[in-house]
């Protein structure tokens, strides 16, 4: 990955299993950033507009093998590296990434893709400033996902790999070796360790001590009458379409 | 027999030791012939009693459609758009290519990753990520250039489908001047190629020659490769009473060149 680019915008990232609650983190910090002023962008795993259909069409004809899907997923990652978040950090501003190679690396990497090939591939993506990893005990995460009674996708629940044909036993497998994956690249690339256990908001409070002091400098949306209104009524203009950046969607 | 060497590494889900087809590959930049002899040569091959599979670019089920509307409307960064080519390239490979080389096909393809590495390194991705990025790909038995100057290719390309977008690197030349970027990407173009002929051991076969002498030249080149199909073992004899066998009669693999100086010379990472 690349640090030697001397870019001044700053970009965070959250990693876990289904279920670890790094997303909700991820939402909040998003929201606090925005309080802050900060102009926030924020990229989804799998969010492509160019590569989206094809991701798509591979998964519902079950056509993606462990290679397919690696470089499917490296193309999607490539296209939104390229027009959404490296343009984002050279312009100056937080960008926010809920997944990122990372989790490439642990999905190909079960699947029997070489990690050193993986590494290799992922030489463009641009290094995080903090990435955070939600630790959370396998038989927890399995509980909140399960409890919402969800019907288990294909290769979400790791079917492809031919551990179970019981989908939620397949997906608990899975899981458990995509968990352990992690556990060697948190290691390997310094992530931040998160007890996903402790509650929400010492949780929040973690991160948000974490980012701040990557915060200096950054670019922040000052100014603006609709502003100046919103800080005098103390809103936060969540339902104004302007800046100092979208609210993550609910 | 295939042996079955990647580049780099073997990708998940690929086993044994050897095939019994053939991986014949050929490259060229479009207007060398390379189409017209593959054409050729298959109905050759299939007069001789093989049984013969032609594949070329961007044609999977998978990354297909994508790939032609990703080149029409949006503008795509080089990385993208060589990622999605490698997803293209390997849905083929896994899909059609071994199987064909299972069931004792000889593969014809036409262009293989060395087109894909020689149209992005002239656009400026890095050499040295594309032949890491494919890494996964089969080394074939057997790789044919068939070398050309923008001279010969002029004629050919005016007579036939004219000066088209992306092979005129229109893409990412600067001016407007349609002949002229043409001339320059495919020198560009051409320069890379016999780079990689080099550094990957091709068969280099002249084709600023006539169609006829082109054909007997690699049938010729083919037919070292091809011979001793037959005596793919059955069920009871063992590959490697069939390697001896193969080997005995004197035959000069063209293949063996290629494949050999791949290994030696490749940058692709060894696992």
């Amino acid at each position: 990955m690349r640090d030697d680019l001397g870019l001044p915008g700053r970009l965070f990232i959250v990693e876990g299993i289904d279920g670890s609650g790094k997303s909700t983190q991820l939402n909040l910090l998003h929201k606090w950033l925005i309080s802050q002023g900060y102009l926030v962008v924020f990229s989804e795993w799998n969010s492509s507009p160019i590569v989206k259909e094809t991701t798509r069409r591979g998964k519902k004809r079950r056509l993606l093998s462990p290679m397919s899907f690696s470089l499917i997923h490296a193309a999607d990652f490539a296209s939104r590296v390229h027009s959404v978040i490296l343009p984002a950090l050279q312009a100056g501003t937080v960008v926010l990434a809920d997944r990122y190679v990372y989790t490439a690396f642990a999905r190909d990497a079960v699947r029997g893709v070489s990690r050193d090939w993986l590494n290799r591939l992922y030489s463009f993506a641009v290094k995080p400033s903090l990435s955070f990893y939600f630790d959370t005990p396998l038989a927890e995460s399995m509980r909140r996902i399960m409890d919402g009674r969800p019907k288990l996708k294909y290769y979400e629940a790791g079917m492809d790999m031919e551990l179970s044909s019981d989908p939620e036993e397949s997906f608990r497998i899975y899981q458990g070796l995509i968990k352990h994956e992690y556990e060697r690249l948190v290691d390997e690339f310094q992530l931040v360790r998160m007890d996903a256990t402790e509650t929400l908001i010492r949780q929040q409070q973690r991160m948000r001590d974490l980012v701040r002091p990557h915060l200096s400098g950054v670019m922040r949306f000052d100014g603006g009458e609709i502003h100046q209104a919103l800080r005098d009524a103390h809103l936060l203009g969540r339902y104004l379409n302007v800046g100092p950046g979208r609210l993550p969607p609910p | 027999m295939t042996e079955l060497s990647f580049y780099g590494f073997r990708p998940p889900g690929i086993e044994g030791e050897s095939l019994p087809g053939r991986l014949i590959v050929i490259e060229a930049t479009d207007g060398a012939g390379r189409s017209t002899h593959v054409a050729l040569l298959k109905e050759w091959l299939e007069d001789e009693g093989y049984a013969v599979l032609d594949t070329g670019l961007r044609r999977s089920d998978l990354a297909g459609p994508g790939i032609q509307r990703a080149k029409g409307g949006h503008t795509l960064d080089p990385i993208t758009l060589n990622l999605f080519y490698a997803a293209d390239f390997w849905d083929r490979l896994e899909r059609q290519i071994l199987p064909a080389l299972r069931a004792g096909m000889v593969v014809l393809a036409d262009r293989y990753v060395f087109s894909l590495i020689a149209r992005a390194a002239v656009r400026g991705v890095s050499l040295e990520w594309m032949e890491e990025l494919y890494a996964f790909a089969l080394v074939p038995d057997l790789v044919i250039y068939l070398d050309i100057d923008v001279e010969q290719l002029l004629p050919r390309v005016l007579s036939s489908t004219g000066f088209d977008y992306w092979e005129s690197g229109q893409d990412f030349l600067r001016g407007s001047n349609v002949y002229e970027s043409f001339v320059q990407y495919q020198q560009m173009l051409l320069a890379e190629f016999r780079r990689l002929a080099k550094r990957h051991g091709f068969t280099v076969i002249d084709a600023r020659r006539t169609v006829s002498q082109i054909h007997q030249t690699l049938r010729s080149v083919v037919d070292g490769v091809v011979r001793g199909m037959e005596e793919w073992p059955t069920e009871s004899a063992g590959t490697e009473q069939l390697n001896g066998a193969a080997r005995s009669d004197g035959t000069v693999h063209a293949g063996d060149d290629a494949v050999d100086v791949t290994r030696s010379g490749s940058a692709a990472p060894s696992e």
